[in-house]
């Protein structure tokens, strides 16, 4: 103890002419930070209600609620969060996993009120003076609780893959399908969009959880073609993904396919019966057609204990699955592996009969109590332009189905494909892999109406024609096939300028000054298919049709004659996951319709 | 310093199992409760002072007061919702336990943190030591009616929670270390902003050094007072700033490196005496290592970089089965999480570990036994003891 | 630090080695052995420090693990011993001679898990709850959110509505 300890707490003296550190300021407000995790804000139209903020919320402040003025639609839930401030501890977790950076909270930090109901609002929507505050917590740059970026999918080299028709398309591993099925968040937008409605995050989860079995299970609830939709669905799930909002979207339809590839054929009729119990019904049901909304109906009428039976007009079961998509991104064995397990569910079949040919529509209506038909659309469609009626211009749809059936087809050196959709496509890379078995050399270039970036096919199958040698070449409209000495020479075109007027309905317009010629020996039309309906032709009086040709059903597929339900192509589509759907819908109606008759 | 008197006629004797032989109903002793109302700086906590005289003779710690369950209720959250509870456990020092879990779900579910985001952590911890220490340094003066020294520290420490809050968005929840990384980069000017806060800390640590370690009656009151003997440092394993006073060297940071601790140039200060006093010395010494680590962390740290690393979908992140012990240097000492995991996505356990745990239960009831009633708040305080550490 | 565990291993029996790190090292041990090798721990091989006990319950394999955390202050060095105690006998040897603390985590463990540590100081007194009538709060078959839903109430009037289900009602109420 020293003298000094006595006097240095003296020191502290010094600071009564220091100026005070607490003012009492009541006209201006202290600003948050930049960063200030304050009340929340939501810009309504940018999200879609995808839930993950709910998710995510430890303490259940955020409730998802309707609200007005918001639509339900594909890809929007109608849902907003609705936070209560009772619970919020301002963490800003529901900020970094946001999916469409909408949520973000302000820097105001101070609300008083004497209501405490107040304090349960729907941020965007109950309007508050902090909605255009700028400053506050968004997402820190380079920080995201979401992973954007999606699992490359294994694909055989271009060189490899346009000799042959193996499949390209190589499937997830086991680690890739679980790192692509952990970028999931649950929402369920693509349930809802899914024709078939799916359950698709349920699916997702089962492979997270490593159990196939379970996976298949779900799937078969809604769509008994898990392998071939996993392979060649038009997923429209996938746009709609949240995730897809900042990133690529989920991968869905690969990781269908994963799951069904993962269960062995024999082992199916174990998994997805096990318990289950079929009390046999006296009904029978004639399905006609076994393309995907026929197999769809059979198998779900089977299991509902009707006495099926499909009539099929080719060798083979598939319909346009295996007659319409090529081999080599479609192969046969995953067709025969769904057409088996449903074939084996009891549902009998009979190949090479044609209705209306070999027995009448009144034949089926006599011996069965009711019949589906999902005939499809399998006559093409001709340009009509002068020389398309040249023995050596073909349909596209013509040439699959030759192709699938292992019957020789013409290719020629030289060949050009007018249209831009999937079949187009597809016909565009068969002739491609043909060329090169039979000259070496691929030489076939597709035109298409649409410009690039509103052609119709999948932007993959572009990529993926053009990584074949393929030549795209979008944008023109088909004026002439140039006919010399009774054989073709080629495609003259003219520039298409637009394809729909401001209705949106077709109406092409076309910069007749641009002109190109396609030199071609041989020329395939893939411009859309037809139905043939000629074997309703003597019922047709008491059916209904709509001004475009259709016939009219109701929401359970049921046509005017109350014994006939029509779905697949003919209906909705086309492409396989709406017949499937549909298929799976009439199953219910028929149900409906049989059991009060 | 007050004296025991050699006549211990008036206190009660010892029995054999080491219990005292006191008769309540003799009116010699008096029974007193300390709390559970908040003593100073230290949180709920209650104390049962059986009093004779001026002296006790005999606390009982009793805790429960603030109980909430922390560890039960991420048993049954996700590991990133563990985020926003585990910090609760902490109040004036969270950032240690977001360390700690982060660390610990790094460990098991094998992720690597970026370089960045490793810099990151240790500024934050650093700021958060100064932090408490502003307040808990004074805070001893303040059991003793200084209480200048902690309105100096108050101020001070509500500047430095103003960086805090531009950094992490947060005053005193901060929420900035999350499994996987950091949620942001220092913001522009940063770095001058902090270095005003920390010229005005080298001040008050010139001037809390006059006010109190200089100061004849706060010289008076802790020299020689709550003494912890050498080897009870062992036997109630006593650590960080308590050991330390006693000379014995104790600190992760330098034991078990973690972070970038081996890249930065300190040295933890320690001390003999063992007592009051000399416990609120190495936290003053801890302080100012403190800022100079914050300003070597500062000029050290790349200025750009990754704040995250790629982890699994946090929404189901399942982490495989397996268990660990993650430890941190608190101002107080070892902090420690003992984490399990049993391969789903919830945490199958999760217990926290803090100095207090020892220090206010049995250690104190030690050091208060013969202790003036009046220093009682004092060695409470000396012991920098926490309660919502030992009620999770 | 390998030298430890080859003389821990040539002592006692021990199963599920496991070098987490190169400074923690976990493995279990017999209950009956578990004081006696902490004493060897901590009077020979200079384990002095018990950072912590703690206990977890494996509900489904009926048993409670509890994990004795010791650290050697001067080799910088963790060892954390588990022991399996039967879920439906929850008793366990006390620790307190060794560790004076010690009592204080047996307190906390019997009043949150029920596991009793027979001649422990005060460890039957209240640790943080008080008059608590239902089964120890820290056991996995304890629901928390029954407990709160049994005796607090929520607020009135939340209702949030499931993505799936809603977009069900809006879009497709009759389909899927």
């Amino acid at each position: 103890m020293s003298i000094k300890d006595v006097l240095s707490p003296f020191l502290a003296w010094k600071k009564v002419f220091k100026d005070p550190v607490t003012v009492k300021d009541p006209f201006n407000d202290r600003p948050g930070a930049p960063r200030y995790r304050g009340f929340h804000k939501n810009e309504l139209d940018k999200c879609i209600g995808c839930g993950a903020c709910e998710e995510i919320c430890q303490n259940a402040a955020i409730d998802m609620v309707p609200v007005e003025g918001i639509e339900t639609k594909d890809g929007d839930s109608g849902l907003r969060p609705m936070v209560d401030y009772g619970r919020c501890c301002w963490c800003a977790l529901c900020v970094d996993v946001c999916s469409t950076n909408s949520l973000t909270l302000s820097n105001e930090y101070t609300w008083i009120d004497s209501d405490p109901d107040v304090f349960r609002f729907i941020p965007g929507y109950d309007k508050k003076e902090w909605d255009n505050n700028e400053l506050g917590w968004t997402k820190p740059k380079n920080y995201d609780l979401n992973n954007y970026d999606r699992v490359d999918m294994a694909e055989l080299h271009p060189e490899e893959r346009d000799k042959s028709f193996i499949e390209f398309v190589k499937g997830y591993s086991k680690e890739q399908a679980e790192a692509e099925a952990d970028r999931c968040i649950d929402c369920g937008l693509c349930t809802a969009t899914c024709p078939a409605h799916m359950a698709i995050p349920e699916y997702i989860k089962a492979i997270r959880n490593d159990d196939m079995e379970e996976g298949l299970r779900i799937m078969y609830e809604t769509n008994p073609l898990p392998e071939i939709c996993g392979r060649i669905c038009t997923h429209r799930c996938e746009t709609v993904c949240a995730i897809g909002h900042k990133g690529e979207p989920l991968s869905i339809r690969w990781l269908k396919r994963y799951i069904a590839d993962q269960v062995p054929e024999s082992k199916y009729k174990e998994v997805l019966e096990r318990g289950l119990e079929i009390t046999p019904k006296s009904k029978k049901v004639a399905i006609i057609g076994s393309g995907p909304s026929g197999l769809s109906a059979a198998y779900y009428l089977s299991r509902m204990g009707y006495a099926i039976k499909i009539f099929e007009a080719l060798p083979a079961a598939g319909g346009m699955m295996r007659y319409g998509i090529p081999e080599y991104r479609l192969p046969y064995d995953q067709i025969d592996k769904d057409i088996n397990y449903i074939l084996s569910c009891g549902v009998e079949i009979e190949y090479n009969v044609r209705i209306g040919k070999d027995i009448t529509i009144e034949q089926l209506e006599q011996d069965y109590d009711a019949v589906f038909s999902g005939t499809g659309l399998h006559l093409g469609r001709s340009t009509r332009i002068p020389g398309s009626e040249h023995e050596n211009v073909y349909f596209a749809t013509d040439l699959l189905r030759e192709i699938s059936l292992g019957n020789e087809i013409r290719v020629d050196k030289k060949v050009v494909v007018i249209g831009g959709g999937n079949v187009a496509m597809d016909i565009t890379r068969s002739l491609a892999r043909l060329q090169n078995k039979k000259y070496g050399k691929v030489d076939v270039t597709a035109t298409s109406l649409e410009t690039e970036d509103i052609m119709p096919a999948d932007r993959e199958e572009v990529v993926e024609a053009r990584e074949e040698k393929c030549i795209i070449d979008p944008g023109w409209g088909p004026k002439e096939i140039v006919i010399e000495n009774g054989k073709v020479t080629g495609l003259n075109v003219v520039k298409c300028l637009s394809v729909f007027d401001e209705e949106g309905r077709f109406s092409p317009k076309f910069d007749e000054a641009q002109k190109k010629f396609f030199p071609a020996d041989m020329v395939v039309e893939s411009i859309g298919q037809g139905m043939d309906l000629s074997y309703l032709e003597s019922i047709k009086d008491k059916l209904e049709f709509s001004d475009r040709g259709r016939i009219v059903v109701n929401e359970k597929y049921q046509s005017s004659l109350p014994w006939l339900f029509v779905g697949g192509d003919i209906i909705k589509g086309p492409d396989v996951i709406n017949g499937i759907a549909n298929g799976h819908t009439a199953a219910k109606g028929i149900d409906e319709y049989l059991s009060s008759k | 310093m007050f004296n025991i008197k050699e006549d211990r006629s008036k206190f009660p004797t010892m029995k054999d199992d080491g219990t005292l032989d006191f008769d309540l109903d003799s009116q010699k002793y008096v029974k007193i409760w300390q709390g559970p109302n908040h003593p100073g700086v230290t949180g709920n906590m209650a104390l049962e002072l059986t009093v004779s005289g001026d002296e006790v003779i005999k606390s009982k710690t009793h805790v429960g007061y603030l109980y909430r369950a922390f560890e039960k209720l991420m048993e049954r959250r996700k590991f990133i919702q563990c985020f926003p509870i585990c910090i609760r456990m902490c109040v004036p020092e969270p950032d240690i336990n977001e360390y700690l879990l982060a660390a610990s779900v790094e460990e098991l579910g094998g992720i690597e943190v970026p370089e960045m985001a490793e810099w990151l952590r240790t500024l934050v911890l650093e700021m958060a030591r100064v932090t408490i220490l502003l307040r808990g340094v004074p805070g001893q003066g303040g059991t003793m009616s200084l209480g200048m020294g902690v309105q100096w520290g108050v101020y001070i420490r509500d500047l430095m929670l103003d960086r805090f809050e531009e950094l992490t968005g947060g005053r005193v929840y901060h929420m900035y270390i999350a499994p996987g990384g950091v949620r942001g980069l220092l913001p522009s000017g940063f770095k001058e902003r902090m270095e005003e806060v920390l010229k005005k800390i080298d001040e008050f640590v010139v001037d809390i050094d006059n006010l109190m370690f200089s100061n004849a009656v706060f010289k008076k009151r802790t020299k020689g007072v709550g003494v912890i003997e050498k080897d009870w440092i062992d036997k109630y394993s006593v650590v960080g700033p308590n050991a330390r006073a006693a000379g014995i060297m104790r600190d992760v940071r330098k034991d078990y490196p973690y972070l970038k601790y081996d890249k930065l140039d300190f040295e933890p200060h320690t001390e003999k005496d063992s007592d009051i006093y000399a416990r609120s010395r190495v936290r003053w010494h801890d302080l100012q290592a403190s800022v100079d680590l914050i300003r070597q962390i500062m000029a050290k740290m790349p200025e750009k970089g990754e704040i995250r690393a790629k982890t699994p979908n946090v929404l189901h992140w399942k982490i495989p089965k397996g268990e660990t012990y993650k430890r941190i240097e608190s101002s107080r000492g070892e902090y420690g999480f003992y984490m399990v995991t049993d391969g789903t996505e919830y945490p199958r356990r999760i217990n926290l570990r803090g100095p207090s745990y020892n220090s206010a239960m049995v250690l104190l009831e030690k050091i208060l036994v013969n202790a003036n009633i009046s220093d009682v708040s004092s060695l409470m305080v000396s012991l920098a003891t926490c309660p919502p550490e030992i009620e999770r | 630090m390998n030298e430890i565990l080859e003389k821990i291993k040539s002592k006692y029996e021990i199963t599920d080695v496991l070098q987490k790190r190169d400074d923690l090292l976990f493995f279990s041990i017999g209950k009956k052995l578990l004081v006696d090798i902490l004493n060897y721990l901590k009077e020979l091989e200079g384990f002095t420090h018990l950072i912590m006990l703690s206990s977890v319950d494996w509900l489904e394999e009926n048993k409670f693990q509890l994990t004795y955390i010791l650290n050697h202050p001067v080799n910088k060095y963790d060892i954390a011993i588990r022991v399996d105690i039967d879920r439906d006998n929850p008793v366990m040897d006390s620790i307190h001679h060794l560790w004076i603390h010690a009592q204080t985590d047996q307190r906390e463990i019997k009043e949150l898990f029920g596991i009793d540590f027979p001649g422990s100081p005060g460890v039957n007194d209240d640790f943080v709850l008080e008059d608590w009538d239902d089964i120890p709060p820290m056991r996995r078959d304890f629901d928390t959110l029954k407990y709160a839903t049994d005796n607090f109430f929520p607020r009135e009037g939340r209702k949030s509505y499931d993505t799936k289900e809603y977009m069900k009602s809006k879009l497709y109420p009759d389909q899927g």
